[in-house]
């Protein structure tokens, strides 16, 4: 797991945790950490990278919006206020728990 | 102040309004161009109404300094200033799309620990106050160190504060110019740059829970599996009707008013070499071209509104796994659909594909969607071989082979595609969509968007045809005919013998030399392809030509001129498109020797499979 900065515990790692990518259509789900995918070689730490700068980040709240045409790929979610479209391979990346649906909050209420 | 202009440079995530800000401080006066050596679009111009001389470039969308494309890296390269022939910036002017204010505060940060004189602009700062969200531009100015203004790019004076920014910076310029920045190294961990930014949305953003809005309800329907390719169906539906129906009379008139020209200059002028070369040369070689600019102006014009509206992401995002299956990506799908209407533009946008290697496969078969052009050659043929019945009832026989044509090209497309990227490795490469905002477009911005595009079409490929349709009329017009000529003066020419020398190479398909000479001309434009059959067979008007055709070749014949015309590069532009597109001389010979090799494996089985059917 050479991608993630903050590798969770294995006894964090409840069987409740699951790649984002296999999460079902409006569920809602807290990022526990971005695992590396061998499916990106050598690009995967950049992938890794590019994820967290755009705000995939331990601790963020993320809903799964949908899928595309055909098969369940690409996945679309919204973190804060703002949607991406990841493939299988970026969203299984992305390890996560599921959280009661609670609407994410920005700034001092 | 300084004699010189004040360089200004326009940083910003993709989608966070920066090329309106652009076009709103510019007006009408930027410049597109390429960066050299790259085809990553240069936008460039001095910006107006203020009292100082400033300069103002417009760099491509990037996240962050740590790229991923060949559009980040130019955007970083201008940023720190090391880019070839690029003076480095005098100031960033950082914008901030203010609804969604984590991801662009993120590149602000890190472009802070630069160094380099910052103005951050707050785009949509309307759309963040009507969601009730309060911005302390102030504090938050005074925390960051650089002077924060909030703008409005779709309204006239939503740019005040900012030239105001601009001009004080003007005032305190000591005129000494910024030099080059080494690209730092990643000074402190994303989580906790993302952590300060957390820090001052707590401290200087009051911002109410997010709610579901209209913008979840629209995507709900318009990303639905089902619905939502229903409706993008519809879309193209629609896009295809006008891309055809509505350009329609604005191409006879057109058409028309260049054969009235062709026909006043034919009168006017003593026959001879000049009259011959304006009317045949010249005025035909341009009109030719001019004819496609409506349709190619809507087609542009639908692809604005759609991607300023935002719904262009959406349809990539629902494309993406069907194209994936043949190796590229949602992100072809625009390209591709644009090479409806001519292969030239649909090449050109391609520079919106990140991965270079998708995006050279999209470029090698762009050409196989059936672009306009080829239409009149189809339906001349179509017109004088296939009988207008009716199949299984319903279907138009005429109409049915038009559309086999048209899947001929989709279907030899993924084909194609899917080999090509078979013989490259097929790491993975990231999707990493932002599907934005819906918004409205606003008309200002299209209108500008659209005078750009057309612009550089017109120059691109207005300049290359125009050559080339003077080469052609040279070659189609000497040697003159003999004084006694019986026969049609082209028969004389470098084409006509040239013609006869292809015709042993094209005996496989049928071709008789006539139907070969007919091919030379049809590479400045493929529609040429009609009127040059109509000049061999001495002929005047479509139907007098429909009827020698019918006289004079076969079925299988006919059918096999139809395969041809699916497959052949038969327009030099798009050759040339790619040769400037790709910058590599074996990619534009392999791109032209691959469809002229389908073309005549095409015409070949065609031909011998009819003529063996149809006894």
């Amino acid at each position: 797991m050479t991608a993630s900065s903050t590798v969770t515990s294995p006894a964090d790692m409840a069987s409740t945790t699951l790649p984002l990518h296999q999460c079902s259509k409006g569920q809602t789900v807290r990022l526990l950490q971005v695992a590396s995918q061998q499916a990106f070689a050598d690009q995967d730490e950049l992938v890794s990278l590019r994820l967290k700068e755009l705000g995939f980040l331990p601790g963020a709240v993320l809903t799964v919006l949908g899928f595309g045409f055909l098969g369940r790929d690409p996945i679309a979610v919204k973190i804060g206020r703002t949607k991406f479209a990841l493939r299988r391979a970026e969203a299984s990346k992305l390890i996560v728990e599921p959280v009661a649906a609670e609407a994410p909050t920005e700034g001092k209420q | 102040m300084s004699a010189q202009p004040i360089r200004y440079a326009l940083v910003g995530n993709p989608n966070c309004g920066k090329t309106s800000i652009f076009n709103r401080l510019t007006g009408a006066r930027a410049k597109v161009a390429n960066y050299p050596g790259v085809t990553v679009e240069r936008r460039t111009g001095p910006v107006g109404e203020l009292e100082h001389s400033a300069h103002l470039v417009d760099l491509p969308g990037t996240y962050s300094l740590h790229v991923s494309s060949l559009d980040e890296k130019v955007a970083r390269d201008i940023i720190l200033g090391c880019m070839p022939g690029e003076a480095p910036p005098d100031v960033l002017i950082a914008v901030v799309d203010a609804t969604n204010l984590r991801l662009g505060l993120r590149l602000v940060m890190e472009l802070a620990e630069l160094g380099r004189p910052m103005i951050l602009a707050l785009n949509q700062a309307d759309s963040a106050a009507k969601q009730g969200m309060k911005i302390d531009t102030e504090g938050l100015a005074q925390a960051i160190g650089m002077p924060i203004v909030e703008t409005v790019a779709i309204r006239r004076n939503g740019m005040q504060a900012l030239r105001t920014a601009m001009e004080q910076f003007a005032n305190n310029f000591s005129g000494e110019r910024s030099a080059s920045i080494d690209m730092p190294e990643r000074s402190e961990s994303i989580e906790s740059l993302y952590q300060r930014i957390e820090a001052l949305i707590q401290q200087f953003v009051e911002a109410p829970t997010a709610r579901n809005t209209w913008q979840d309800t629209l995507d709900r329907v318009v990303m639905h599996p089902v619905i939502g390719f229903a409706v993008l169906m519809a879309i193209l539906l629609m896009i295809f009707q006008a891309v055809f129906a509505w350009a329609a009379p604005v191409m006879d008139l057109i058409d028309g008013s260049f054969g009235a020209l062709g026909e006043t200059v034919a009168t006017a002028l003593p026959q001879g070499i000049l009259q011959d070369f304006l009317v045949n040369g010249l005025i035909a070689g341009v009109g030719g071209v001019l004819v496609f600019l409506p349709q190619i102006i809507i087609l542009f014009f639908f692809i604005l509104v759609l991607e300023d509206s935002g719904y262009l992401t959406r349809a990539a995002f629902l494309l993406d796994r069907p194209m994936r299956g043949v190796g590229l990506s949602g992100r072809s799908f625009i390209p591709l659909l644009s090479s409806f209407a001519c292969a030239v533009p649909g090449i050109m946008a391609t520079r919106t594909v990140p991965d270079p290697r998708e995006r050279l496969v999209a470029i090698m078969v762009a050409p196989l969607m059936t672009c306009s052009a080829r239409l009149p050659v189809y339906t001349l043929i179509i017109a004088a071989f296939i009988p207008e019945q009716n199949v299984f009832g319903f279907f138009n026989l005429q109409g049915l082979t038009l559309f086999v044509l048209y899947i001929a090209g989709i279907v030899s497309a993924a084909a194609a595609a899917w080999l090509m990227r078979l013989k490259q490795t097929r790491d993975e490469f990231p999707l990493l969509l932002e599907l934005p905002s819906y918004r409205i477009p606003s008309l200002y911005h299209l209108l500008i968007g659209l005078r750009e595009r057309t612009w550089v079409f017109l120059r691109r490929v207005g300049t290359i045809i125009l050559a080339l349709s003077i080469v052609l009329w040279a070659l189609s017009s000497f040697p003159a005919a003999p004084l006694d000529a019986t026969r049609p003066a082209i028969e004389y020419s470098f084409a006509g013998q040239l013609g006869r020398l292809m015709e042993p190479l094209f005996s496989p398909m049928g071709f008789n030399w006539q139907m070969c000479i007919a091919l030379i001309p049809a590479l400045a434009a493929r529609e040429v392809a009609v009127s040059a059959l109509a000049t061999v067979y001495a002929v005047g008007g479509e139907a007098a030509l429909g009827s020698a055709l019918g006289a004079s070749w076969g079925l299988p014949v006919a059918l096999a001129y139809l395969a041809w015309f699916v497959y052949a590069p038969q327009c030099l532009a798009t050759i040339a498109v790619v040769r400037r597109e790709t910058n590599s001389r074996s990619a534009t010979t392999f791109f032209t020797l691959y469809l002229f090799g389908l073309a005549y494996l095409a015409a070949v089985i065609t031909y011998q499979l009819a003529s063996w059917l149809l006894g």
